[in-house]
């Protein structure tokens, strides 16, 4: 019974776990609903679904480690992967992930040992790659359709089998992600401080590329080689905008990239737009409407960035409420409840009901 | 020096030859740092300071010589348990304003090695790092994020991560050129303070001459080789001082 219990209080305090539970109950329900009802718009929706918490989970790192680029040259180099796999009639999901594995792996490696600057590196294989898929194209003997179909995606075309691949590769790359979030996020922080502390700094580096890789091709089919990348970046950015934690980073990131999913299916399939484009227009979205009412970069009214209480050192994102018990903001005693409410000593004295009101940075009650 | 016992040296570099490319960043070093010191590394720009530091830390591989840490022999391979009892303490002037850290989040990443990967903190790994954040009297500003502090304060959060990870040794990299006077002061009299109550060895490197021979009990003049190796009052360190920066 201990057991048990210990695992229900640990489930109620992690969020986290709370959304991976959420995911992979959801994840299990659409597989029940598709072998049941197989159906083109329910593929699709599982597909968005999958490919929004696994893009934006991995984009919150790939955004934090600075590596943005880097997916891009992956991204092409899949599509080369793919192009080399219709050209040899076999499934271009083994060419797409090994020619993905090269790309990053090759770019990780220059970028360790510091031979050149990272983005000529990454300059260099981008175009190179492109090179190659532009040759595979050619030497196909007909104009395929798939090759369209890999560039652009389409997210309708997603079979049965893709979709429980999908499922299962990204089941498996977010637990490996989950499982070294924190060493992630302090090599993200300062690289050579976690070397330092013991952190297998290197080890760690090369796996996430690979599962960077990993989603990025996976993901391939639904946007297409010149759109994947958005459905790593662009949620993930938008949640850099909301939020000083990592988790609620993480969440925000999953919510907004099956949002985009979700929306970008819907109005595809509505209004017969492609799938791609959609997607990554509503993901564009969400980043452009966070970035306007980001709390990290509105301005006070003296010009000061808003972000924390100056005398209590707490973090309201947008106001500055303090949340500290009878915390001096410059001389003025004031207490605070835990809804944020902030009142004034004189207030008190006075049996005032407390109100919800800000102080600037001088502490004056506006 | 020479009166220290042997088991005292933590970090012993022998003949250490650094080379970029074809250029020779250290020549011929010979450095015995001993548990306690307080020692200042000084010397002009592109003197070998930072690589000194760098090869310390293993993040530079010597081209010939040795470096042997907490008197385990010299030997190509250093342990592992050895290795981590270093804290460093880099320049801070490119965190980014907006990561998504607070300072408790990057206190805590001290204990993150120590809790190993796909496990979370235990209560005593937040406690530790909570107790090392007071050391340096942030344990006020927990909840801030780290880009909003002030330099000083970053480096005292800095400190705290290495205090955290229970380091026995402060390396610390130029922080002085991201502060001003007053910050730098105070943070050099929390080093001081660290070293003499809680006999942490620091190693700091910096250009501000000054400073270092006001606070270090031990200073190193670097320039390529080790031009002076000594107290801080030795009237010899001028005459050196005079030769390498003119």
């Amino acid at each position: 019974m201990s057991v048990v219990s210990t695992f229900v209080e640990s489930f109620k305090e992690s969020l986290l776990l709370k959304t991976i539970a959420t995911i992979v109950v959801l994840g299990g329900l659409i597989t029940v609903v598709i072998v049941f009802i197989d159906n083109f718009l329910i593929r699709a929706l599982g597909t968005a679904l999958i490919i929004g918490v696994l893009g934006g989970v991995i984009g919150v790192f790939v955004l934090l480690k600075g590596m943005v680029f880097l997916g891009e040259a992956i991204a092409h180099s899949a599509f080369a992967g793919a192009a080399l796999g219709i050209l040899l009639g076999i499934d271009p999901l083994i060419t797409i992930i090994a020619f993905g594995l090269i790309a990053s792996m090759g770019v990780g490696y220059v970028n360790e040992k510091k031979i050149m600057k990272s983005e000529v590196i990454i300059g260099i294989v981008f175009t190179s790659f492109m090179a190659l898929a532009i040759l595979f194209i050619g030497l196909m003997p007909f104009y395929s359709t798939d090759v369209r179909s890999i560039l652009f995606g389409n997210i309708f075309l997603v079979s049965i089998e893709n979709l429980i691949i999908l499922f299962f590769v990204a089941v498996s790359v977010l637990l490996i992600i989950l499982g070294i979030k924190k060493e992630l996020y302090f090599i993200a922080f300062n690289q050579e401080m976690a070397a330092i502390i013991g952190i297998p700094v290197r080890f760690l580096n090369y796996l996430f590329l690979a599962l960077m890789a990993i989603t990025i091709d996976i993901s391939l089919k639904a946007v297409g080689a010149i759109l994947v990348f958005a459905m790593i970046i662009t949620p993930a950015a938008a949640a850099y905008q909301w939020t000083f934690k990592l988790k609620k980073m993480l969440i925000l990131g999953s919510l907004f990239g099956v949002a985009s999913g979700f929306l970008g299916v819907a109005f595809s399939y509505l209004w017969d737009l492609p799938s791609g484009s959609t997607i990554v227009g509503v993901a564009t979205l969400i980043f452009i409407v966070s970035f306007a009412f980001s709390p990290k970069r509105r301005k006070s009214g003296t010009g000061h960035v808003v972000a924390d209480c100056d005398y209590c050192s707490k973090t309201i994102l947008g106001k500055q409420y303090c949340l500290e018990e009878s915390c001096l903001a410059k001389g003025i005693p004031h207490k605070h409840d835990e809804k944020g409410l902030l009142i004034y000593k004189t207030d008190l004295d006075r049996k005032k009901t407390p109100t919800r009101h800000e102080h600037d940075i001088g502490g004056e009650e506006k | 020096m020479s009166s220290k016992a042997i088991q005292d040296v933590v970090i012993c570099l022998k003949d250490v030859n650094v080379v970029y490319g074809n250029l020779a960043a250290l020549y011929e070093v010979n450095v015995d740092i001993y548990k306690g010191d307080f020692l200042g590394i000084c010397g002009p720009n592109g003197s070998g300071k930072t690589t000194l530091l760098k090869t310390i830390m293993g993040l530079l591989k010597p081209l010939t010589g040795q470096v042997a840490l907490f008197g385990n022999k010299v030997e190509d391979k250093i342990p592992k348990e050895t290795k981590f009892k270093f804290g460093y303490v880099p320049q801070i002037s490119d965190i980014d304003r907006n990561f998504p850290a607070l300072v408790k989040d990057v206190v805590e990443m001290g204990r993150y090695a120590k809790a190993g990967i796909g496990k979370s903190l235990t209560k005593e790994d937040k406690q530790k790092a909570l107790d090392a954040l007071k050391l340096v009297e942030m344990d006020h500003m927990l909840e801030r994020p780290i880009g909003h502090l002030s330099g000083g304060q970053q480096q005292r959060v800095l400190i705290a991560q290495a205090l955290a990870a229970e380091a026995e040794v402060l390396l610390l990299d130029e922080f002085t050129s991201a502060l001003d006077f007053k910050m730098t002061e105070e943070v050099m009299e929390l080093l001081d303070y660290l070293n003499h109550t809680h006999g942490i060895t620091v190693v700091t490197v910096g250009h501000n001459l000054g400073l270092l021979r006001a606070y270090c009990s031990r200073i190193i003049c670097i320039d390529k080789i080790i031009a002076y190796d000594g107290t801080p009052k030795d009237p010899e360190l001028d005459v050196v001082i005079n030769q390498i920066f003119h």
